[in-house]
């Protein structure tokens, strides 16, 4: 008797569950990541992002009502590498949907394969649009088509709003390709604008001696340096200028790791671009009240130095949103459907609104100017988004 | 059949098998991984052809495979020619990339072993860095989306699988006919010592640029094939470290000195990489490679074929000794050859004791006074001799007194620095050691110098294919088998150098200095360390020689062997002549009692 | 043309870079050139130092200098396990460079799994410290750098000159029999010098964290730069390692002053072609 109640609660327990839960076959969604090698820093944050995004959908309803499973794998750093395994996940695993890897030369490399087999192709890292051919594919790194035009402005408007603008500006940049691409852009848009460039610089990828460089940037003495910058190259660069007693009036950074340099005390009042940041209005987009808590926890037990949303991962997010909104506005999973459709329509993104009706699928340059305040990254233009209370420092 | 054709068909049977894949209508993906496999297949076994069989271990395959990637990538995006076009063109660039660096390199004796490696990286960090300031690249990248791809077969994978497994397929065949070719043997012979590969006759020069060139040609092509794989071309990941240090993996793990190693360490290690790709364990899988790769070389370190086919032999032996009640076949480490060995001996058995090739007519060798000088040591100070065909001229003279130098000279080892060595009417001085054995002088070691991981038979052959006999190859075998027996060595054909005992590695000396049927053989102390019955034998051996109308010039510390042996005695004291003549006569000359008085008095006396 | 002080400024910042390749560079010059081992693990072992270096001075808020003084011993230890390893399998110079890359991944993935893959930056004070001297200034940490590694060396080549011990490698190095022959016993010498050889990766380390990027991956950044700084001081000539590294430092330094920084490697690597073509006796 006490068996056959315990059994009865346990079925009741399991049909309540699958009330909540989705059901019937996952919906498999495949992908590759950077997770080792050179470009593991920051893949290491996407999947982070993706395993909350994927669970989170479960926790709801799904997609269309049945479970997704995302089918992860490690393309190692490699282009080759990332190209062979998307078409395993296409042709072998017969994953439903995929979603891009990471960085420029994977999501290019993977691009083709996705356009052989039809498959709508979010990514949400690639640095240069004018690359990109396939009418099927959605970018979330929201540059905009010609991002070495649009970022820039954008710099350069900011600190022409400021009591002192400069009139210079010194140009050191990684030879990253990304990097070059829109740091090329500052100088020609600088020029444009009237701004004298004394210095353009290119360094190699992989530089670690940055004394002499530094020493070069002294010299020109421009009131506003760009550093074309991955990772820590600003960090170093920033110490090298303090050692020879030099610290420029401003400094903008490209793409760096955005962590280490709000620690460093030659960070303060660094300026950089970003799609998103934890506070209003970006904490009102869809989702980001949801993620900013769960991915702080998640990144501080992955033991992840800096757990704060910021282009990135935000971009992350976002391509998963994307994925999702095609999926369940077309409540299909043909690729064909949902790519018109997301050609066609808006989607609400933690990082803004994007549309892909552009060229190349490009819409808005939705990148804002940030800036290193009191120990943390606050937007600072256009005004309309920046932090409450918050605006950008002149020197 | 021969092995040669045999092998060649079925390496092609199987490519042709394998090149219908695409019609079952596999997925995608295997010919994706498949493409990736011969890809390194393709490298790995080309990188061997250098620096496996010769020993000349490069670490710049990066900088021809990425020749070949920027070439491609440059016809085909700047100047749109046709993408299969490209492909030669990308082959002959590395190649010609090659020859030039091994132009200059191969000159600088020191620059080998690890030298040799570390200057190819430098070349290749280099290459880069011009790539990457230079309109070729310039930084951004190269993105050849435009490049229209032929279609072969219905995908464009399927086609890149096809372009791959030809130029694996090619690079085999390339790879096991060099191993099986003159310039084979005479890479195996510069890998263990290729002063002595000169010496015998190698072209050494001109054999390591013909395998740096067809090594980087095939990774040029690799390159240009890669380019369209990927379709965007960066600097970082072509001039990364990752295509020098795999091809080095690979041939190390499946066994470089094997044509069939690199390919075999090829296919495991790429097919290692994905089997570690899933997400959820990729440190861990990353990890878990390199631990079974340290395993691999710490207990396979001649890798992965040369240890099965040594099981397989080993096996092979055992169940042939209990056969034939124990027939000796110890194995030597080019397996091909052995097997020839044993055909060759059992023809031997039909009274093949008749030389296979009648030697050049006799001539006289001379040499006018002769200097050198090293740094501030006059070594040789005006040396002249001369030996007849047919005569022993014994060159005696106490320690450092210039005789070893005086054949290192002769031999091409040495440059002279004044003076004029002929050969007949042949003027050496200014020619390459290689070329002076093939005009028939050849030497031996004072301390015998074998090649080390050649059989005897081998350490034989190479003379007899290089020396002035040119035996082709299958005869330089039968010369070959035939000189073992002339020095009794016959039993040992299928020894290495290292099993064989100290009077045998004399006689190797010998046999190999004769299978190169020489007009003229300098002996440096073939006596020194033989018991007096091995001496005894070893007389006889030398006088069987002079028979054959050889001049013998005979360097030698036991007076007693001299005087029995020599027609003529040349005596030589701080790098002088200081008395020539019939043996006795010569040296009872007082300057010559001067100069050996309280050293070997003894000898002299006897 | 670049003014006086910028020229002078790249001069002093390149050699003092230039005492940090030759500091990565001594242990490895010293395994290889006496050892007759490749060990591409020394710099996996230094940037576990770094790491260590880095985790001990944020979680413990040990001062880098007391995190060395632990350290230092700690890898003394590794690299005489790690020599036990090469002795036992007899591991050739040859197959020990792929030995020790399989160790460096194996390293790399535990530097990961413990650190992710993210940058770490250890941040204190003495990192833009300098002073100044005439029209230049000199960082002191790099100076600090510099100076350890000039007193290892020099400590180094007096040890291998003068002692017993050091008598006895060089010469088990030119001809293992002879010294044999001789009664050396080299199996002990040599774990003493592989000890070393790590405990100088460990000192380098402790410099790295404060001076470089930390990621897993940075193991393979020093790679080709510190090869080449080996292979132009000398194998196992430890004062030569340092000045080489001098000379790759300011030569480095100098083209990215007045050429530009991206031609930078060409210089270095031509210098060491060069070498090799034109005097490959010296090395």
């Amino acid at each position: 008797m006490m068996r056959a109640a315990l059994a009865l609660v346990v079925l009741l327990a399991f049909a309540a569950a699958a009330a909540a839960a989705p059901s019937g076959q996952p919906i498999r969604i495949g992908g590759t990541l950077a997770l080792t090698g050179p470009l593991a820093p920051t893949a290491l944050l996407h999947k982070i992002a993706g395993e909350i995004y994927v669970e989170e959908l479960n926790k709801a309803n799904g997609l269309l009502g049945r479970p997704v499973e995302w089918v992860l794998l490690d393309d190692q750093s490699k282009p080759e590498l990332a190209r062979s395994l998307y078409e395993k996940l296409i042709t072998v695993d017969k994953v439903d949907l995929i979603i891009g890897p990471y960085a420029t030369s994977g999501i290019l490399a993977a691009m083709g394969v996705a356009q052989r087999y039809n498959k709508v192709y979010v990514h949400h890292s690639f640095g240069m649009p004018h690359l990109a051919k396939y009418e099927m594919h959605f970018p979330t790194a929201a540059f905009g088509p010609e991002p070495n035009k649009t970022v820039p402005t954008t710099v350069f408007d900011a600190v022409a709003a400021t009591s002192k603008p400069p009139k210079s500006v010194a140009i050191v940049t990684s030879k990253f390709p990304s990097a070059q691409f829109q740091s090329n852009g500052a100088k020609e848009v600088a020029e444009k604008r009237g701004l004298k460039v004394p210095l353009y610089l290119e360094y190699e990828f992989g530089t670690r001696d940055w004394g002499a460089i530094a020493a070069r940037v002294k010299d020109a003495n421009a009131d506003l340096l760009w550093i074309g910058a991955l990772g820590l190259d600003g960090n170093q660069l920033l110490e090298a200028m303090k050692k020879l007693d030099y610290t420029p009036p401003r400094h903008f950074h490209l793409f760096p790791a955005p962590g280490p340099l709000v620690a460093a005390p030659d960070g303060k009042n660094a300026l950089s671009v970003t799609v998103f940041e934890e506070h209003p209005p970006f904490m009102n987009n869809p989702g980001a009240a949801k993620f900013v808590p769960i991915f702080k926890e998640r990144a501080a037990k992955a033991n992840v130095p800096y757990t704060a949303i910021e282009t990135q991962v935000g971009g992350s997010f976002a391509a998963w949103q994307v994925l999702e909104a095609g999926v369940t506005a077309t409540k299909s999973l043909d690729d064909k459907a949902i790519g018109a459709w997301l050609r066609k329509n808006r989607v609400d993104t933690i990082i803004g609104k994007l549309r892909f009706d552009g060229p190349n699928n490009y819409g808005d340059d939705l990148f804002k100017v940030k800036q290193v305040q009191d120990g943390k990254w606050v937007v600072v233009w256009p005004r309309e988004f920046t932090a409450p209370g918050a605006r950008l420092q002149p020197q | 059949m021969t092995e040669r054709v045999r092998v060649v068909v079925t390496l092609i049977a199987v490519a042709l098998a394998l090149a219908c894949l695409p019609l079952v209508g596999l997925p995608a993906f295997y010919e994706s991984f498949l493409y990736l496999v011969f890809h390194w297949i393709a490298l790995a076994t080309s990188w061997s052809i250098l620096s496996g069989y010769a020993g000349y271990f490069s670490f710049g395959h990066g900088a021809f495979f990425g020749a070949g990637v920027y070439t491609t990538t440059t016809l085909a995006a700047a100047y749109d020619v046709p993408f299969l076009v490209t492909l030669p063109v990308a082959a002959l660039v590395a190649a010609l990339l090659s020859a030039g660096i091994g132009a200059v390199v191969f000159r600088v004796k020191r620059l080998r072993g690890e030298l040799f490696g570390l200057l190819t990286l430098a070349i290749t960090f280099v290459l880069a860095t011009i790539v990457l300031n230079t309109r070729l690249d310039g930084g951004p990248g190269v993105y050849l989306s435009n490049v229209p791809l032929p279609r072969l077969v219905g995908s464009p994978t399927g086609t890149f699988y096809l372009l791959a497994l030809a130029l694996a397929t090619g690079t085999l065949i390339t790879a096991y006919l060099v191993t099986r070719a003159r310039l084979g043997l005479g890479l195996y012979a510069i890998h263990d010592d290729e002063d002595v590969a000169e010496v015998e006759g190698v072209p050494t020069f001109a054999y390591k640029l013909i395998a740096f060139a067809i090594s980087a040609g095939v990774a040029g092509i690799a390159g240009g094939i890669y380019a369209m794989y990927v379709s965007y071309v960066t600097v970082g990941d072509t001039f990364s470290v990752t295509v020098p240090l795999y091809v080095v993996l690979m041939s190390v793990l499946g066994g470089a000195r094997h044509w069939l190693g690199p390919a075999v360490g090829a296919a495991l290690i790429t097919a290692s990489l994905y089997t570690f790709t899933s997400g959820q364990q990729a440190i861990l899988g990353r990890a878990i490679v390199a631990f079974v790769l340290v395993l691999v070389i710490l207990l396979l370190p001649a890798g992965v074929v040369a240890t099965v086919l040594g099981w397989r032999r080993r096996r092979a032996d055992v169940s042939a000794a209990s056969a034939t009640g124990g027939a000796e076949a110890r194995g030597g480490s080019s397996g091909d050859w052995r097997t020839r060995g044993r055909e060759a001996a059992s023809q031997s058995e039909f009274g093949a004791a008749d030389p296979p090739r009648a030697s050049a007519p006799p001539v006289a060798l001379q040499c006018e006074d002769v200097w050198r000088a090293f740094g501030g040591i006059q070594a040789l100070r005006g040396v002249s001799l001369r030996v007849e065909p047919g005569e022993i001229v014994g060159l005696v003279g106490p320690n450092g007194s210039g005789k070893t130098t005086l054949i290192n000279v002769i031999s091409g080892h040495y440059t002279l620095d004044r003076g004029r060595i002929t050969l007949g009417g042949d003027d050496l001085a200014a020619r390459p050691a290689h070329e002076i054995a093939g005009l028939g002088i050849s030497r031996t070691y004072q301390i015998p110098r074998p090649f080390a991981q050649l059989t005897a038979l081998d350490n034989v052959a190479v003379a007899a294919t290089f020396g002035a006999a040119r035996c082709a190859l299958g005869e330089a075998r039968d010369e070959a088998w035939h000189w073992l027996e002339f020095t009794g060595l016959a039993r040992r054909a299928s020894a290495l150098p290292h099993e064989l005992n100290l009077h045998e590695r004399k006689f190797l000396e010998l046999a190999r200095a004769l299978a190169g049927r020489p007009r003229v053989i300098l002996l440096d102390e073939v006596l020194s360390g033989l018991t007096p019955a091995e001496i005894a034998s070893a007389i006889t051996l030398v006088r069987e020689i002079r028979a054959r109308g050889v001049a013998i010039l005979f360097v030698e510390h036991l007076m007693r062997a001299v005087l029995e042996l020599s027609d003529r005695v040349v005596v030589l004291n701080e790098g002088e002549v200081i008395a020539e003549g019939a043996p006795r006569e010569a040296m009872r000359a007082p300057r010559v009692i001067d100069v050996y008085l309280g050293k070997t008095q003894a000898h002299v006396v006897a | 043309m670049p003014s006086a002080t910028l020229l002078g400024q790249a001069v002093v910042s390149g050699l003092l870079a230039g005492g940090l390749y030759g500091l990565l560079a001594l242990g490895l010059s010293l395994s290889w050139g006496l050892l007759r081992l490749v060990n591409l693990a020394h710099f996996a072992l230094a940037l576990l130092g770094a790491y260590l270096t880095y985790q001990l001075g944020t979680a413990l808020h040990l001062s880098p200098w007391v995190a060395a003084i632990v350290l230092v011993p700690a890898f003394f230890g590794l690299g005489i396990a790690l020599h036990l390893l090469f002795a036992r399998f007899r591991v050739t110079e040859f197959t020990s460079l792929l030995v020790t890359f399989g160790i460096a991944v194996i390293l790399e993935s535990v530097i990961q799994w413990f650190w992710t893959a993210d940058y770490r930056r250890y941040e204190t004070p003495y990192a833009s410290a300098s002073f100044k001297l005439g029209p230049v200034f000199v960082p002191l940490l790099e100076l600090f750098a510099c100076l350890t590694a000039a007193t290892l060396a020099l400590a180094t080549w007096a040890w291998l000159r003068f002692t017993y011990v050091g008598k006895a490698l060089r010469a088990a190095a030119e001809d293992p029999a002879i010294a044999g022959a001789f009664g050396v016993d080299h199996r002990r010498h040599a774990l003493l010098l592989s000890g070393l050889s790590a405990a100088y990766a460990g000192a380098a380390g402790t410099f790295i964290a404060l001076i470089a990027t930390l990621a897993p991956s940075q193991i393979w950044a020093w790679l080709g730069v510190v090869f080449a700084v080996v292979i132009i001081g000398g194998l196992g000539n430890p004062v030569g390692a340092l000045l080489a590294g001098f000379l790759i430092g300011m030569s480095e330094s100098i083209t990215m002053a007045v050429v530009a920084p991206a031609w930078a490697p060409l210089v270095s690597f031509s210098i060491l072609i060069g070498l090799l073509i034109f005097r490959p006796e010296r090395v």
